[in-house]
């Protein structure tokens, strides 16, 4: 149960872990003669276009909105802490706010620009550009989702460092939201790439 | 249309190079922005006049993210639906995202850790400003040498099918 345990908490114990029984797997089909059983292009293949489509679309707001989220309330922690004894910084701060609810915008425009794009594929045969759409589709919902993640968490935490060091100086606050700033360019480059990456896909049911 | 050397499934590995560079360039640089931003912020409030000069390692986290959207742009740049799109491309494109992912998250981890003692160190004594800027230089070079390894590899993508 220990063992288990540790694996659960620790990362690295559980890369090594899975990455140790897929080498054997594969070792062991390879000694086999069984070598062409284990085939990673059939599996991208197998699954289909729809369920890449939809999942990064999920992937692309849930995530998103996972960033969003952690940034608000590191921000939020931090000018109620201070607001306690300083309650000028509770208005002004909440730009901060609205820099991390920035990044909750880009996921959801990318996740409606996204749904755009699926359909109903009527003779059920999926073509080379289904696949070529759903595989962007799945990319550019990962990108966009983990970068605004990246991108809650600086606005956040750089966010939270605004309001401590307006209520001790009103006048450091532009200076330091400027950091914030320059975090939030982050998450906007996330989604030049997702909608770049999905600008030439087709629409399914085309 | 699809061949052994072109199959259906190629595209996968182009798009995983192309987001797996900006993802892995956001994460440091991001983690560069955070580390060095708070300790600014903490500096900027016995020393207001030095915030600005301060800035820089958060602008230099901000490039190693600009890295990484050269090299998305330039990957995502070579595929398109109807084009032939070869496997090697494929692999060849995974291998500069992740040149470049792999070397700009470095180089944000080492810009933000130097970013924080520099900033504090500058607070207290002037003189520190070159030495923290030398090493800020040093750091970001390093996702620059993940850079000019994607761009080599991205020129020796080939799509004969």
């Amino acid at each position: 149960m220990q063992y288990y345990k540790s694996l659960a908490t620790n990362p690295a114990a559980l890369l090594s872990y899975t990455s140790a029984v897929v080498t054997v797997i594969a070792l062991y089909l390879l000694f086999t003669g069984y070598g062409e059983a284990f085939n990673v292009g059939y599996y991208l293949l197998a699954i289909s276009p729809y369920m890449w489509a939809s999942i990064g679309i999920g992937l692309a707001i849930g995530l998103s909105v996972v960033g969003a989220a952690w940034g608000i309330f590191a921000v939020g922690v931090s000018i109620l802490g201070a607001g306690v004894r300083v309650p000028r910084i509770t208005t002004k701060n909440l730009v901060s706010i609205i820099f991390c609810e920035a990044v909750a915008i880009y996921g959801i425009i990318v996740a409606i620009v996204f749904s755009a794009k699926l359909g109903n594929v009527s003779p059920l045969t999926f073509t080379a550009s289904h696949y070529y759409t759903g595989y962007s589709l799945f990319w550019s919902g990962l990108t966009v989702g983990l970068c605004n993640i990246a991108c809650g968490l600086t606005v956040g935490l750089t966010g939270s460092s605004t309001a401590l060091a307006d209520a001790h100086d009103a006048a450091l606050f532009v200076k330091v939201l400027v950091i914030g700033i320059f975090g939030s360019v982050i998450g906007m480059f996330g989604l030049i790439v997702a909608l770049l990456q999905t600008g030439k896909a087709a629409e399914f049911g085309a | 249309m699809a061949s052994a050397t072109c199959p259906v499934y190629a595209h996968f590995f182009g798009f995983a190079g192309s987001s797996l560079a900006m993802i892995l360039t956001s994460a440091g640089a991001a983690y560069g922005t955070t580390k060095a931003g708070v300790s600014i912020a903490m500096a900027g409030t016995f020393r207001p006049d030095l915030i600005m000069k301060s800035l820089i390692p958060v602008v230099m986290a901000g490039i190693v993210a600009v890295y990484g959207l050269v090299i998305s742009v330039v990957i995502s740049g070579n595929m398109a639906p109807s084009t032939p799109y070869s496997l090697f491309s494929g692999f060849v494109h995974l291998g500069a995202g992740l040149s470049v992912g792999m070397a700009g998250m470095a180089a944000g981890y080492a810009i933000g850790i130097v970013g924080d003692a520099g900033v504090k160190g500058f607070a207290n004594s002037s003189k520190l400003f070159v030495g923290m800027v030398l090493m800020l230089i040093f750091a970001e070079v390093l996702g620059l040498y993940g850079l000019i390894v994607a761009l080599i590899l991205n020129t020796k993508a080939t799509n004969e099918c």
